[in-house]
């Protein structure tokens, strides 16, 4: 017994712990339970049966800047927000300076003609720690069995320019239409690319 | 120059000129505000490698950016790769061979990201002047510093070293096996090429293996699809032998497993990790000699000594010999053990040591073996032809296969011991190479069979025991009671595994093979085929009887007292769930067959002021039961760097990552590790 707990204590030393979750393509989407910029509460369940698009999103970022100021991102949630529940995502901490109060949101949402079906307040980031979300933009697709089908970047053009957006390849674009086809997502998995997500 | 808000941007040249033909290095110098960082090649979990694009006179060709090796730059729980105040990054310009003398321009255009808490995407357009000259260029003495520093930093092939890779489990491990005579640093950092190959912010394992380093590092999720090959910088703070740099460009070939790193356990004795697998034989080898008075091990080999007390006054050179043969026994079946249970596992089994026990068929073997023990020793019937072991009237050669054979059987007895017990220790030799864990269970046996081997070695210490007669029987009778406790306690895994059926099943069984032991002993003296014959079928009967169903009903559930923690069956879903809703989780990896689990649950986790305050916190206890195989639970416990139960790990609410707590636990440690969450936790997500 002895023997067993100081060799174990060796093993737990030399055994560092693994580190931050993932919501991989393949797996349970978690589930979260957040409130909107009006104080609505909207759960991830309440979405069961239909198509969920997560947007990780933080105004102050370039990367964010360029989607929204080429227009790409509103066109993307107005083209399929008729099939998709388009859910914008903002785990900035109440301690960065790019955190954004749901009002100040709620007027930028309105300027730049943002049309997603809710904006979620997460700045405690435990949503977007379940998500293992890392940067702004972050895009999750979930099919309406609730399992992640897409993960990672928003298209193939990793830069801040939003020239690019004409050229780039659309990854979130290309798996909602595989979905709507009845096909599977041939690209399931990109590296995202952005800001980081300012967590507390 | 260029100047922006956050980096002073410059292109500088390593020569005065550059000479037709001839490459020359030129370079983007960033000068970042204090505490502004940008990237590396590979970024991390975010952000933007800087770019390069090269706007150069008529026929000149610029090679691929030499990037410096980066540092990690943690943001949060995310991982950065990248530069903090200044990084050069140089570029290979060759002009062509024809080249006319006189000044070229050479121009850039480069971008990128600065970071600090907020990202701006930053570019610049830059301009230098280069004159060509077919004279040898002099060295840029204005420069000559920066490109030093920036040379420095330039990973390099390091002669004589070979790398290897595999994926282990949801690991990613690179092996640097140094030339002979050359020792690794004790530490290094390996930041990978590709993008999405592993979690840049999961903390590196970097162990020593024989003589070589190996890093252990989380695979992405999901893991890139076939993954060839892994390249990267390895970065030791302390340089490389025989090297005055601090990186080295490691490229390996990804193969389905590592073989055992060479001289794994030989040359380790003397150097950093020598010490830890010292510690690790010297506790498996008082380990084995406590296995010595594990309730399953003491009656059989007390049997073994009885044998020697009868010969302590005869012969002493034979009893050396059997003594001998009775070590090898032992050692060499913990070997066999071992190396069958090694074997199953590289070829993909999911187990870890304990696994026997989780078997149903393997519990009912064992507890109708140890219960025919156990009548024997109590009286109920003598081996008679069968096997005389316990006897003296064999000849000599037969009294040698007889030793060997106990030490066989000691083993195989003690097994069921060992592994609730020592699953932990076994299971971290499980994790290392196959010779050490080889040497570990080797040990294991060796300390087991030593007491035995040492009385027969010096037999005058029997002499001190009374000489042989009745008080002989009364201790082997005495020894049966170890051995109905052992059965008592396997009753009580199976009822755990198979259900209350099972139990009844086995029971019965037992009853049967009892009658069978008695009839076979109440007419010992009687002539005749029909009582050997008779007490077979019997036996066969109840075996059959007690053989447990293939799919029993399933264990018997979460079972919650009052008073006890209000636990909630465990699955990987249900902790992702909880931990999204900001919940606090302790999951207790346990199985019946572990003792450590058990003692743990009662002494500590059923505290009444740990219940209390698991309560009062808010944290949802979940159990995870491994008492039958499950390959979730397998695999999840070999995520944590674990293969064995008892493991506790606590995720604090909204943090994925949990904490492991000791394998033994006393109420103090546990209720420290819950004041780690403030107040309730409960309603962490569900803000405002």
């Amino acid at each position: 017994m002895k023997t067993a707990s100081l060799v174990a204590t060796l093993a737990a030393v030399a055994i560092p712990l693994a580190a931050h979750a993932n919501a991989g393509a393949g797996h349970a989407a978690p589930a979260f339970t957040l409130t909107d910029i009006h104080g609505k509460t909207v759960n991830l369940a309440d979405f069961r049966g239909r198509t969920v698009v997560l947007e990780w999103n933080n105004f102050g970022c370039p990367f964010v800047e360029k989607h929204y100021g080429s227009g790409n991102m509103q066109a993307l949630q107005k083209k399929y927000g008729a099939d998709v529940v388009w859910l914008t995502v903002n785990s900035t901490s109440t301690g960065s300076p790019d955190y954004m109060k749901p009002a100040a949101v709620d007027t930028h949402l309105h300027e730049v003609g943002a049309a997603p079906a809710g904006y979620l307040m997460d700045d405690p980031g435990s949503v977007g720690r379940a998500y293992g979300a890392k940067t702004t933009p972050h895009m999750f697709v979930i099919d309406p069995k609730g399992v992640v089908v897409y993960n990672g970047a928003i298209d193939d053009k990793r830069s801040t320019n939003p020239e690019d957006v004409k050229t780039a390849r659309n990854y979130v674009a290309a798996a909602l239409d595989e979905m709507k086809a009845g096909k599977p997502v041939t690209t399931a998995t990109t590296a995202p690319y952005g800001c980081s997500v300012h967590y507390r | 120059m260029v100047t922006t808000e956050h980096v002073e941007a410059e292109l500088i040249s390593e020569k005065a000129s550059a000479q037709p033909g001839q490459p020359t290095l030129v370079g983007l110098k960033l000068r970042m505000a204090d505490q502004w960082h940008t990237y590396w090649k590979n970024p991390g979990d975010s952000g933007l490698p800087t770019r390069i694009k090269w706007e150069l006179p008529e026929g000149w060709k610029a090679g691929e950016i030499l990037w410096p090796f980066p540092k990690p730059l943690p943001v949060g729980p995310l991982m950065n790769y990248g530069y903090e105040d200044e990084v050069v990054l140089l570029a290979p310009l060759t002009p062509p061979a024809g080249a006319p003398s006189g000044a070229a321009t050479i121009k850039a255009r480069a971008e990128w990201l600065v970071c600090k808490d907020v990202c701006i995407p930053e570019k610049g357009q830059l301009e230098l002047t280069l004159p060509v000259s077919p004279s040898p260029p002099a060295d840029n003495p204005r420069t000559q510093a920066y490109i030093e520093r920036a040379r420095n930093m330039w990973p390099v092939e390091a002669k004589g070293w070979k790398y290897e890779s595999a994926i282990v489990g949801k690991s990613l491990v690179v092996r640097l096996v140094p030339p002979e005579g050359a020792a690794p640093p004790k530490n290094a950092h390996f930041f990978p090429d590709q993008e999405l190959l592993i979690e840049p912010a999961a903390p590196e394992k970097v162990t020593r293996e024989g003589r070589a380093m190996r890093i252990e590092m989380k695979l992405a999720d999901p893991p890139p699809a076939n993954l060839q090959a892994v390249s990267g910088v390895a970065v030791s703070e302390n340089g490389w032998p025989g090297m005055d740099r601090k990186a080295i460009a490691v490229q390996a070939r990804v193969s389905a497993s590592l073989a055992p790193a060479a001289g794994s356990i030989g040359s380790a004795a003397g150097n950093a990790a020598g010490g830890s697998i010292g510690i690790a034989l010297a506790f498996a080898f008082m380990g084995g000699v406590l296995l010595n008075l594990m309730p399953c091990v003491f009656p059989v080999l007390g049997i073994k000594v009885m044998g020697f007390v009868e010969h302590a006054h005869g012969d002493a050179r034979a009893m050396r010999v059997q003594g001998a043969m009775f070590f090898a026994g032992a050692v060499i079946s913990f070997l066999a053990l071992a190396g069958l249970m090694l074997v199953l596992r590289a070829s993909g089994a999911q187990l870890g040591w304990g696994f026997q026990l989780q078997s149903p068929v393997v519990v009912v073997l064992l507890g109708l073996l140890f219960f025919v023990l156990a009548l024997n020793l109590v009286g109920v019937f003598e081996w008679g032809a069968f096997a005389q072991s316990m006897t003296s009237n064999l000849t000599v050669r037969g009294r040698y296969a007889d030793a060997f054979l106990s030490g066989v059987l000691a083993t195989v007895v003690a097994t069921p011991c060992t592994a609730p017990f020592m699953g932990a220790a076994v299971g971290f030799t499980l994790t290392q190479s196959a010779p050490l864990a080889m040497a570990v269970f080797g040990v294991l046996g060796v300390g087991m069979a030593l007491p035995v081997f040492l009385l027969a070695l010096f037999p005058q210490l029997l002499r001190r025991l009374p000489r042989p007669g009745v008080w002989m029987e009364t201790f082997k009778q005495i020894l049966a009671f170890p051995l109905f406790a052992t059965v008592a306690w396997l009753t009580w895994v199976l009822g755990a595994q198979s259900g209350n059926d099972s139990v009844l099943a086995l029971l019965g069984g037992l009853v049967i093979v009892a009658l069978a032991a008695w009839m076979y002993g109440r007419w010992r003296h009687s002539p005749g085929m029909w009582r050997p014959v008779l007490a077979v079928l019997l036996g066969a009967a109840g075996v059959a009887v007690a053989w447990p169903t293939p799919y029993g009903p399933g264990g018997p559930g979460i079972v919650s007292k009052a008073g006890d923690l209000p636990w909630e069956a465990w699955s990987p879903e249900k902790v992702r769930e909880l931990n999204g809703q900001g919940k606090a989780v302790f999951v207790d990896f346990t199985a019946a067959w572990c003792v450590t689990c058990q003692v743990n649950k009662r002494v500590a986790l059923h505290n009444a002021e740990v219940v209390k305050q698991f309560a009062a916190r808010g944290v949802v206890p979940l159990i995870a039961d491994w008492t039958r195989q499950d390959p979730r639970i397998t695999e999840t416990l070999s995520s944590l760097g674990r293969n064995a139960v008892p493991v506790y790990a606590f995720y604090l609410p909204g943090d994925a990552t949990p904490h492991l707590l000791p394998e033994v636990l006393t109420p103090a440690i546990v209720l420290d590790e819950l004041s780690r969450i403030n107040g309730n936790g409960a309603t962490a997500v569900t803000q405002r």
